[in-house]
């Protein structure tokens, strides 16, 4: 099958989409489809052959946060050309209203249509001016895929109508058959926490585990954090205590085998986020790798952990409830080991063997669809406006 | 001077009026070509599940009380399956009293393959099981995919027809009013990840 994958942020960016597109691309490849990407390129780096760059990506202030999207007559027309080129039997779309590469190309096809949509954290006011402007845009999907029940109640809050869930892929084994590390890997008395994300984006959450790193040191007080991602480390030691700056390590941005092995290390793994996640695919990973996860209750979360089946939840934002979940995790060896394996067990249905499967049906399906659309014959306006005028006076 | 003004305006008004008609008529074509390609689909999904689940039915590797029960919900949801009358000018009525006999045969099969029997089969049945299970939970999830996408369809129709421009000019013709489909498609064997 011609397979045409857009993506509308910096592809060379780390991002979630951006990985989804990557990942799904070479997952289609191997499996001996054709396949191509189209999305916006930051850097002049390397790119794999199957990557088309629509152009430079500026960082733009949308939807609450700054990205780095294209747009404009030159990517316009580079879109155009990258779609007639290349002919494909369907284009699948991510994130298919932000102003970038994606609603250019949904503009610009002529092919069925597959859009996913990310994101459960539209700003309402913006998309309802929006929405009858692109509505005829939109109706070229044939198939809305959600990432999640939160960003499925976005769709049919904001677009009516439905969508399918179908999860964020991960590679399970990436992360099942990282060797853990002995420098991370804890003790009976000191043992070892994880925390990845920005560290300066306070959505991610690290101030409340920071407060929760107080309790959890006066209980356990060989506890480590170790602390996995970009951003101001001077910064946000000032917002620690100081033996919570004694306890923590921070790594800096790691490479994805460091984060598997830091994963598959530690004793727990923590997410204190406090909103704006739609799925949380870093918890997946982290029970892939065999970390017992300690979450905060965002939808989300509770979806990917089936309530309190594979993890434990705190109510968001709460540090007390945080330390408490950690320290009794940590008391309890068998917990650890009962989550670890339910864990394992439960990021299988994440695997992207399992998700592309879906994603090809929902390519099967639409394809299927589209091609008896295109035998239905137009009727023309003229027809429309006569007809049903002698009909009726044939009935009257 | 005034009058040529008033006639400029009125044939101006008149261009915008019949370019919008035909941008709304094309439009609404479109959408209308959609709901059959859906449905097209839909029914073809539906037939897949059926014929898998008769012939999962039919392979012996059920107990007698699970096999009739399945032939039975299979052959009642095929039965209904409507030929296309073709030269018919866009009639989107075909799921209509299909919807019982589809929610029959989900019921049927969660009932037939529960864990249990899921267990039992594949330890019986081997290859032939696996490959028979997962005939039916990949139709399952297309069936799944296929009711989404056509009501999906139906309500962008829907929205654009219930418009006063499209009501007023009879702008959708003969076409029939697509309505959604409901039924139960939720299998426990797909959900499960089988």
């Amino acid at each position: 099958m011609r397979i045409g994958l857009v993506c509308p942020y910096a592809f060379d960016v780390p991002g979630g989409v951006q990985y989804h597109v990557r990942d799904l691309a070479e997952h289609f490849l191997r499996e001996g489809h054709d396949v191509q990407v189209l999305a916006p390129i930051d850097h002049d780096v390397p790119l794999p052959d199957y990557v088309t760059s629509c152009g430079h990506a500026v960082p733009v202030r949308y939807n609450g946060s700054v990205a780095r999207l294209s747009f404009g007559p030159v990517t316009s027309s580079r879109v155009s050309r990258w779609l007639e080129q290349h002919q494909f039997d369907v284009v699948h779309i991510h994130e298919p209203i932000s102003p970038s590469t994606s609603l250019l190309a949904l503009w610009a096809t002529e092919s069925p249509v597959v859009a996913t949509f990310h994101t459960s954290n539209i700003r309402s006011r913006a998309m309802q001016a929006a929405y009858p402007l692109l509505r005829p845009s939109l109706e070229k999907i044939t198939g809305r895929i959600a990432v999640s029940e939160a960003a499925r109640r976005t769709v049919t809050s904001h677009l009516g109508g439905d969508a399918v869930v179908i999860p964020n892929g991960v590679c399970v084994a990436d992360f099942a058959d990282a060797a853990p590390r002995p420098e991370w890997q804890g003790s009976e008395d000191g043992p070892t926490l994880a925390f990845l994300g920005r560290i300066d984006e306070p959505r991610k959450g690290l101030p409340v585990l920071a407060s929760a790193m107080d309790e959890v040191l006066r209980g356990r007080p060989g506890t480590r954090l170790l602390v996995a991602g970009p951003g101001d480390v001077e910064a946000a030691q000032e917002r620690m205590s100081p033996q919570v700056q004694e306890a923590t390590t921070f790594l800096g941005l790691v490479s994805d085998e460091d984060k598997a092995a830091l994963l598959s290390s530690v004793d727990a793994y923590i997410a204190p986020h406090t909103g704006g996640e739609s799925f949380g695919i870093v918890l997946v990973e982290a029970m892939a790798a065999g970390a017992p996860v300690v979450a905060s209750d965002l939808s989300a979360f509770s979806a990917v952990l089936d309530g309190e089946a594979n993890g434990r939840l705190f109510s968001n934002g709460d540090a007390e409830g945080c330390a408490r979940s950690i320290l009794a995790l940590l008391d309890s060896p068998a917990d650890r080991a009962r989550l670890r394996s339910a864990g394992q067990e439960r990021a299988r249905l994440y695997d992207w063997s399992v998700v592309a499967d879906q994603i090809m049906a929902v390519y099967e399906t639409v394809t299927h669809a589209a091609d008896v659309a295109a035998t239905v014959p137009e009727s023309g306006l003229w027809a429309r406006l006569v007809r049903p005028l002698t009909r009726d006076s044939e009935n009257g | 001077m005034e009058t040529l003004t008033w006639i400029t305006l009125a044939i101006i008004v008149l261009v915008l009026l019949a370019w919008y008609l035909t941008y709304s008529a094309a439009r609404l074509d479109r959408l209308h070509a959609k709901v059959e390609g859906a449905a097209a689909a839909l029914d073809a999904q539906l037939v897949r599940r059926a014929e898998s689940a008769l012939e999962l039915a039919t392979s012996g590797l059920l107990d007698p009380a699970s096999s009739l029960l399945l032939v039975d919900a299979a052959s009642q949801s095929l039965d209904r399956t409507v030929s296309h009358d073709e030269g018919h000018f866009l009639r989107f009525e075909s799921f209509a009293g299909r919807e019982s006999a589809e929610s029959d045969l989900t019921g049927a099969l969660n009932a037939a393959l529960s864990d249990q029997s899921v267990a039992d089969l594949k330890m019986r049945g081997a290859g032939i099981a696996e490959e028979l299970l997962e005939r039916v939970s990949a139709a399952g999830l297309r069936v799944q995919l296929a009711r989404r996408f056509y009501n999906q369809a139906v309500t962008e129709v829907q929205r654009v027809r219930r418009k006063r421009v499209v009501r007023i000019f009879r702008l959708a013709g003969y076409a029939e009013m697509p309505e959604t489909v409901e039924f139960d498609d939720e299998l426990t064997l797909t959900s499960s990840g089988g």
